[in-house]
């Protein structure tokens, strides 16, 4: 018996949600293009709209137009404004998939990229590389963002190893785990900031997260990490679904929990860590936007992930391009704008839908 | 179609032994009730039997394979399990908890196919839950979550099948209705079928063998007869004198009847 | 006649050294010396210039003062929000915070020099240099370094005799105050402190190795903050036991307006230390007493004022 989906049937809105879904990713794609482009025009110094638009499209293969503009704005907005948007969405991006992944692994709606440590490992590791007096530079980056990754994984790891009952990982014991090493390394960081004197300030301000003086060697390294990481997650996006059910379900319906556990948080700690290490640490975005996507969307993995990846994307350029114009030629620290502009805006989400999403 | 084993199997949590030394068998096309007070042992059993849980001595087989060397995935393609209380996350609606039965049956980068949909919506109208496919699991009631359960463990087209309280939350229509299905596939597919039941009497009457736990230990097996025997019955959950042959069919039936006190008129 | 004619030739020379005193401190910018000009900078960077920069960006409040009190104000197309001495400089376009210069209007104004510091080091310069554009760091600890940052600007921005000319006036006052101190027996040297800021659990005072601490040495003080290093608190007890006869306290918009002074002059606990019997507490400006840049030596004036009132005036 061949089964013809119609909305007829009343699995019919099974199908036609995820219709609704694709058509939606797709439409995300097509404005996150739209955002690169309005950001990379928008900055504290004027460029007209059309000469960006030359800039751009001159950069493009096989596509050669006379140069009409002074170089400085060329310089502008391909090293300067483009590497940073690109940075800023590949960080949203990461950021709420590895968000999502937590939640789900931990089936816990306050998880967060941050819950197992990473935050406070990776601001220990930049606290200890901005107090050492040697500055390293190679293969595109320096000492802060390489001891600050190193930190990140090393507490992840050490959570993780913590947290290991035998063979098993209870999600529990990881959270506790992480809170409890994430408090003594946070505690530690204060520490150290209060007795670095006149290193204070630069110290504070890469811990509020920023996009200034992203640069494409930084986009270098990230973009392998956030593709593969997010490409991981999404594969196995199903099975993430299916461990929503307790893990004896997910267990008998033949799911591998314990290695699935492993991959996934291995997977969304690399894309964190990454991140973190060049921007600092941005709240709000990991925990927030994949609530909202489910608000919208549902909570089905195979939605929930890209969906995330690109709504994470735009809302991270968006707030920068905002952190960036309001007062120029000052920034704001980016983790200001996210809560400032994502909170009223997820608040009016909950209110309209009153939809159980979790 | 496989033949379920367990010899010898010892199990407990920690320190406190749950499994004393448990022998049994279930065979193919044959459906086994697993009876017993509370607390006896009967969900571990059914755990031990999906490798939820590893028994600490003994061994159990899958057509003379040891569970222990079976892949997780094949593993659920063998047997399925319909558990007793479990968590189901509100967000997903009933059709897609159904359709998640289908994952042993999925590769890692597949995705569920046009047959997949087909499979779930015929075990949903088989267990009469086809009018519940887009609701969500929160707003079901505990007797259309236990349908819907079992409609999941069809749709994973097992050669096995483990109930742990299949027919609790359900009126006696449903009951008779659900086990009347399980008992059709058993026979009628070959499966065995091994389901842990509260109430002696949907036991005795669907179940080929019976297998009495007692603290952990087997107190009896065999026929239905062979096992609900008054002195059985007392020496387990100390009622006395419960056992009536059933007037239509003859099996044993358990019927109890309340203590008179003449002295405060109750 | 002949006093008077002494007199005149004496008013006259006076007259010549002093125009040409103003003339070399006006901005006449010299002639670009036509040579490539190349020097190491104070965070140890070989820095090269073809010609004498012509667009000038400063990354720092001292930076700015240097610049200014080289004649280069017409060289400076911008400077960051906290430049704000001399009052000219801030007539000047901004382009940031101290930490956080915007790379769009520094890249915007295609500079062709920039004078960053030692909190740049770590990514503001290699981002700068990245994008082609020469920076010169300036990072003095010392008095000495100060006059060497003031000598370097002046080679690679090509005014190097307005530099000499500046380097030696300050060399001068310097030496006007230490030949005074020097007469001054150990036991003549008062204990001082100098307080940027205070909270619950004490003083915030410039230990060893800043620059306050050599011009509380050269001023004729003995700097009870010398037990710690760079800026560090000690707790209350720890100066109520060190006891300083003299203390110079920061005020002005750097340091949270006048609250750090009247907390040192009004806490309870701090009533039996020599400063406070004597009333040798004293306000200093602290953008001239910890910008290493040409009012250091104004600094060390007022500190000197303040420490022994006897012998300067």
């Amino acid at each position: 018996m061949s089964f013809k989906p119609s909305s007829a049937e009343p699995t019919g809105t099974y199908f036609s949600g995820r219709r609704t879904r694709l058509y939606s990713i797709l439409g995300l794609a097509i404005a996150l293009v739209a955002v690169v482009v309005l950001a990379t025009s928008v900055g504290s110094v004027h460029i007209p709209l059309l000469t960006t638009f030359r800039i751009l499209v001159d950069k493009l293969p096989l596509i050669d137009i006379t140069q009409t503009w002074q170089s400085p704005l060329s310089t502008i907005i391909l090293e300067i404004r483009l590497p940073r948007v690109i940075l800023a969405g590949l960080v949203g991006a990461s950021l709420a998939t590895a968000g999502a992944t937590y939640q789900g692994l931990f089936r816990n709606p306050l998880a967060d990229p941050y819950l197992i440590g990473v935050a406070q490992g990776a601001s220990l590791g930049a606290v200890v590389g901005f107090l050492l007096p040697i500055t390293w530079q190679g293969f595109g980056f320096g000492l802060i963002p390489l001891l600050a990754f190193i930190g990140a994984l090393v507490a992840a790891a050490v959570v993780y190893g913590l947290a290991r009952v035998g063979k098993t990982v209870p999600v529990t014991t990881l959270i506790l785990a992480g809170v409890a090493l994430g408090a003594l390394l946070g505690s530690i960081v204060s520490y150290l900031i209060i007795s670095s004197g006149e290193d204070m300030h630069g110290i504070i301000f890469w811990l509020m997260g920023s996009f200034s003086l992203s640069q494409w060697s930084e986009v270098g390294i990230v973009l392998p990490y956030a593709v593969v990481g997010t490409a991981v997650i999404i594969i196995f996006a199903r099975l993430l679904n299916i461990m929503q059910l307790d893990e004896e379900q997910a267990q008998q319906l033949g799911v591998s929990v314990e290695k699935i556990k492993v991959i996934l948080l291995a997977a969304a700690t690399l894309i964190t860590a990454a991140s973190v290490s060049f921007v600092g640490t941005i709240g709000f975005v990991g925990i927030i936007i994949p609530h909202a996507v489910r608000l919208i969307w549902g909570a089905d993995h195979r939605f929930l992930l890209p969906l995330s990846v690109l709504t994470g994307a735009i809302f991270m350029i968006l707030t920068d391009l905002v952190a960036r114009i309001v007062l120029a030629p000052t920034e704001i620290p980016i983790g200001v704008i996210t809560a400032i502009c994502g909170a009223p805006f997820f608040l009016y989400l909950l209110r309209r839908r009153k939809r159980v999403i979790f | 179609m496989i033949k379920l084993e367990m010899q010898n199997v010892s199990l407990g949590y920690g320190h406190q032994p749950v499994l004393k030394d448990i022998t049994l068998r279930a065979a193919p096309g044959e459906m086994v009730g697993l009876i017993g007070p509370n607390g006896s042992g009967k969900s571990t059993i059914i755990k031990a039997l999906s490798r939820i849980i590893n028994p600490s001595a003994g061994r159990i087989l899958l057509d003379g394979r040891d569970i222990d060397r079976i892949p997780r995935r094949e593993l659920a393609c063998l047997v399925g399990v319909v558990p007793q209380m479990p968590l189901l996350p509100s967000t997903f609606t009933a059709f897609e908890i159904v359709l998640m039965g289908r994952n042993p049956h999925l590769g890692l980068f597949q995705s569920e196919s046009q047959q997949d949909w087909a499979i779930a919506w015929q075990a949903m109208r088989k267990t009469a839950t086809d009018s519940l496919a887009n609701r969500r699991v929160n707003e079901l009631s505990g007797g259309e979550i236990q349908c819907l359960l079992i409609a999941r463990v069809l749709v994973q087209e097992t050669r096995a099948i483990l109930l742990d309280e299949p027919t609790a939350n359900l009126d006696i229509g449903r009951q008779v209705e659900i086990l009347d299905l399980i008992k059709k596939l058993c026979m009628e597919s070959n499966l065995t079928v091994l389901a842990a039941v509260h109430d002696l009497n949907l036991a005795a009457q669907y179940c080929d063998r019976l297998c009495l736990i007692n603290e952990g230990s087997v107190h009896a097996e065999g026929t239905t007869a062979e096992v609900i025997t008054d002195k059985n019955i007392k020496q387990v959950y100390g009622a006395e004198n419960c056992v009536y042959p059933h007037p239509v069919n003859g099996l044993p039936i358990v019927l109890l009847s309340a203590k008179r006190n003449k002295s405060d008129g109750t | 006649m002949k006093s008077k004619v002494c007199l005149l030739c004496t008013i006259c020379l006076i007259s010549a050294l002093a125009l040409s005193f103003s003339a070399s401190c006006e901005s006449v910018p010299e002639s670009a010396p036509p040579s490539p000009i190349e020097v190491t900078d104070q965070l140890g960077r070989v820095v090269r210039l073809e010609t004498a920069p012509q667009r000038i960006i400063s990354l720092a409040p001292s930076n700015t003062e240097v610049l200014f009190a080289l004649g280069l104000a017409d060289r400076v197309v911008a400077v960051t929000d906290y430049c704000n001495y001399p009052p000219e400089a801030e007539a000047k376009p901004s382009i940031g915070g101290f930490s956080t210069p915007n790379m769009e209007e520094i890249v915007a104004l295609s500079p062709d020099l920039i004078l960053a510091t030692s909190i740049h080091e770590s990514k503001v310069i290699s981002q700068l240099e990245s994008k082609g554009l020469t920076v010169l760091a300036l990072n003095p600890k010392t008095v000495n370094e100060v006059l060497e940052a003031i000598l370097l600007t002046g080679k690679v921005a090509g005014v190097e005799e307005n530099a000499s000319e500046l380097a030696a006036e300050m060399q001068q006052r310097i030496k006007a105050v230490t030949d005074k101190i020097a007469s001054l027996s150990p036991e003549e040297k008062l204990k001082t402190c100098y307080v940027v800021w205070f909270s619950d659990e004490g003083l915030m005072v410039a230990g060893a190795d800043t620059l306050q601490d050599e011009i509380i040495d050269k001023a004729g003080g003995l700097n009870i903050g010398m037990e710690v290093k760079d800026y560090a608190s000690i707790d209350i007890e720890t100066v109520i036991g060190l006891n300083p006869e003299v203390m110079i306290v920061g005020t002005g918009h750097g340091s949270s307006g006048n609250d750090t002074f009247d907390y040192t002059r009004t806490e309870a606990r701090l009533r039996d230390i020599d400063a406070r019997q004597n009333e040798r507490i004293y306000g200093v400006d602290s953008d001239s007493a910890t910008r290493p840049g040409p009012r250091i030596v104004d600094g060390l004036e007022q500190f000197a004022r303040f420490i022994h009132p006897e012998l300067f005036e």
